[in-house]
């Protein structure tokens, strides 16, 4: 039996694919047309096809379980029903991209140095003085074209309305990347048909551009730098990604063991023959344990020195210590602001309305309306440590509501936002289950942003957490041309 | 130019051959001595233990099944289930065939920066076939089928990895240990059936061919011997063509020949090569053919230890010190 697209609820969401009343959204006709074409055995046999595609691809990400083996490798979650962006909006989504990352960086160059944005007011010092992630051992440094922050991954979801906002800035060590181009091969293989029907637009010069803004960081004065991408190793929940990426931009992959830093303050890494100098390092380990001569000084994963390297100007580090000082969701309220102080422009697009548990007026408003709204906290990331009002039970908000008494810096809280949904499949039937969108930004002598990005999908019926660590799953996004 | 293959990279490699080539010698003597023992009467003491010798697991063998395997009195289809799950799907012996593809995935896993793509891709399904067509209950005729198909697939990651995998250094110490775990394997096969060949019984002296012929099948070398040799199966000529024939892909000298010309184009190689060099000159001036009993075995043994010193050069000159 075809989906029955009259019986799919697309009322009380925004969906991507399907208007109120089961027609499809503008520029999703032809895929309805072609999903609605395929039976009940075709469909579970597409689906079977992208899991053997997956699993035999080894795409992979690593779990964290208690069980005796510690960690394990499962399957990458992938729903065969692409989301679709019309090319116009994305230009526009982009556009907005580049603005903000652009300002950020900015602001993270201003905290390292002068400061101004705190002397001019804009920001309270209280702010910077107690961030888990300010680095005041990157005080004074100005990296090439002000950039820290070289990968950026973005969140942004869609509100009932349809209106587009940026939910958080992953300016660390964003992942997911690799599965944005990965689904695009599983979709290849699966439904080559449907490429037929739409001018989709690439996303696999990811890798080039990634390796182009890599080499604009060169610090030293060789023509062809050596780039090398540091993994904290197999363990690491997006070790398949470290590889991939390294594969795809021919950069060595190294891990820290592989590296030293020499008595002339250059990074090298170990090979076969001796010492090979490295110029620029992308690394996907935290800052914290990239030295021990500088921070937690028991990690075994960094390289003792590479701090000193990276502050005598002999290796880039991509992306720079010390930017996740913006990586933090009370900041992450005054990237308007942030915007209109360093380029004078106003944002293209809006932040998540949010209260600052800080400031008292704000905070009583979240005290009284806990059941209503989103709480988290400023310097956690993969959807942990959140409250989710609506959903919790009273002790878990009355707690919540203690936590937030005993350190307002540390929370802040939006509004429950209605998240957009798109068909997905279940069984072999659609239905729509929540979803949100990460693009990526690349920052260094030029600006990029990934077409389209990474979609995450709550494969949990009602569920709005994306994660591939608590249940979520992804889908192919098209940037269409009609 | 200056060659940037990591030292770790190259160890992974390294292993990624050994393990590689484990698997398939594993599965090749379960099936061999299957084959052998159809075609042996059954009061020869042989059956299936003295392939856990082969591999020098004894110990580890008898700490998880047991005293009671070791008994004589069991039947031979007991020893055949056991020794047969330990050596292919146990995943407490290090040394099952589960486990050397495990291995060799891992190692390919951290190779994925060094591999052609595809390469996981061919590994991955092969352990997961394995994994698959190993489970228990494993019926004799099932067994014999999926190591045939289990030895297809590992002589096509060889063949893919050879044919697409740029031949720079990692590709030498794929090599190396490929050819270095070969080595071992032919005079661990040859060790073994020359300590269990009955040399007194001499109602049982006809069967004695049969176990050469089965050592020359364990090393896919019995069609090869033929053209080769022009006689008929019998020890001299299987120990002088299993060492010393420079054109049998698993004779010794052909190993050491590889693993020379793998030294030769890899930096540092000083040492090693000299080592080498030093085995290589040693064998060809050896007369093998008419060791016997306690010598063949002192001869071998030596072998083995020249291969293992030649292993710590190796892991020296280039791997990560700890």
């Amino acid at each position: 039996m075809p989906i029955d697209w009259k019986s799919y609820p697309a009322d009380s969401v925004y969906d991507e694919l399907i208007a109120p009343g089961g027609r499809a959204r503008k520029g999703a006709s032809a895929l309805k047309q072609a999903l609605t074409a395929l039976g009940d055995a075709e469909l579970s046999e597409r689906r079977h096809a992208a899991e053997l595609a997956i699993r035999s691809m080894g795409i992979t990400f690593t779990v964290y379980s208690g069980e005796d083996s510690g960690t394990i490798d499962r399957e990458w979650p992938f729903d065969i029903i692409p989301r679709l962006i019309m090319k116009a909006e994305w230009d526009r989504i982009a556009a907005g991209l580049k603005q903000r990352v652009k300002a950020l960086n900015l602001f993270i160059n201003d905290i390292y140095n002068a400061q101004q944005i705190i002397h001019d007011g804009v920001i309270p010092r209280v702010y910077i003085d107690k961030s888990k992630d300010f680095r005041p051992q990157c005080m004074g440094i100005t990296p090439p074209y002000e950039a820290w922050s070289h990968i950026c991954g973005s969140d942004l979801v869609r509100d009932g309305d349809g209106t587009m906002y940026v939910l958080e800035d992953n300016l660390r060590v964003p992942s997911g990347v690799s599965y944005m181009l990965e689904n695009r091969e599983v979709m290849k293989r699966v439904f080559p048909e449907l490429f037929s029907d739409y001018v989709i637009h690439p996303v696999d010069d990811y890798p080039a551009e990634l390796a182009r803004c890599l080499r604009s960081l060169n610090p030293n004065s060789t023509r062809s730098p050596q780039l090398a991408v540091l993994t904290p190793g197999i363990y690491n929940s997006a070790y398949f990604e470290h590889a991939y990426l390294a594969n795809a931009m021919a950069a060595e992959l190294v891990e820290g063991t592989d590296l030293e830093v020499g008595t002339d303050d250059y990074l090298y890494m170990r090979t076969i023959q001796g010492r090979v100098r490295v110029d620029v390092l992308y690394r996907r380990i935290d800052d914290t344990f990239m030295d021990p001569e500088v921070f937690n000084e028991d990690s075994t994963l960094g390289v003792p020195g590479i701090m000193r390297a990276w502050r005598a100007g002999k290796v880039a580090l991509a992306n720079a210590p010390g930017c996740g000082v913006a990586d933090d969701k009370v900041i992450y309220t005054y990237v308007p602001d942030i915007i209109r102080y360093y380029l004078g422009e106003k944002p293209i697009l809006p932040n998540v309305p949010s209260y600052r548990c800080v400031e008292k007026e704000h905070r009583d408003y979240v005290l009284d309306n806990l059941d209503q709204l989103v709480v988290k906290p400023a310097n956690e990331s993969g959807g942990y440590g959140m409250l989710i009002g609506p959903k919790a039970s009273r002790r878990e908000r009355a707690q919540f509501a203690r936590q937030i008494r005993a350190n307002p810096r540390n929370y802040m809280a939006q509004p429950m936002l209605n998240l957009s949904t798109a068909p997905t499949l279940i069984d072999t039937h659609a239905e729509p289950r929540h979803l949100d969108l990460r693009p990526f930004i690349l920052t260094g002598e030029h600006q990029y942003v990934t077409t389209g990005g990474l979609t995450r999908v709550a494969l949990r019926k009602g569920s709005i957490v994306v994660n591939s660590s608590q249940g979520g799953g992804s889908k192919d996004t098209w940037v269409v041309d009609l | 130019m200056v060659d940037r293959t990591l030292s770790s990279t190259a160890q992974r490699a390294y292993w990624l051959g050994r393990y590689l080539e484990r698997a398939g010698s594993t599965a090749r003597l379960v099936s061999v001595n299957a084959n052998l023992l159809i075609d042996l009467p059954v009061r020869l003491p042989l059956g299936w233990l003295p392939l856990i010798g082969i591999l020098a697991q004894e110990d580890e063998y008898r700490t998880l099944y047991g005293d009671r395997s070791h008994n004589k009195n069991s039947t031979l289809d007991e020893n055949e289930k056991s020794v047969a799950r330990f050596l292919l799907s146990d995943p407490r012996n290090p040394g099952s065939l589960i486990n050397s593809l495990s291995f060799t995935r891992e190692n390919a896993r951290t190779l994925r920066g060094t591999l052609p793509r595809a390469s996981y891709e061919h590994i991955n399904d092969a352990y997961l076939f394995a994994k698959e067509t190993l489970q228990e209950p494993l019926s004799r005729s099932r067994r014999n089928a999926g190591l045939k198909d289990i030895m297809s697939r590992l002589d096509q990651i060889n063949g893919f990895l050879s044919s697409t995998m740029l031949h720079n250094a990692s590709w030498q110490f794929f090599r190396l240990g490929n050819f270095l775990e070969r080595a071992d394997m032919t005079t661990r096969i040859i060790d073994l059936r020359t300590t269990n060949l009955v040399e007194n019984e001499s109602d049982l002296e006809p069967f004695a061919d049969i176990q050469w012929r089965s050592v020359l099948n364990s090393l896919d070398a019995m069609q090869s011997y033929t053209v080769s040799m022009q006689n008929p199966v019998n020890q001299p000529d299987v120990l002088e063509f299993l060492l010393k024939n420079a054109d049998l892909p698993r004779s010794l000298l052909r190993c050491f020949n590889t693993v020379q010309n793998c030294l030769r184009s890899l930096p540092k190689h000083d040492q090693t090569l000299d080592l080498i060099q030093q085995m290589r000159r040693q064998l060809q001036r050896a007369r093998v053919k008419n060791l016997q009993g306690p010598r063949l075995h002192r001869y071998i043994d030596a072998r083995q230890k020249q291969l293992s010193s030649l292993h710590q050069q190796i892991t020296d000159t280039y791997f990560p010190q700890s």
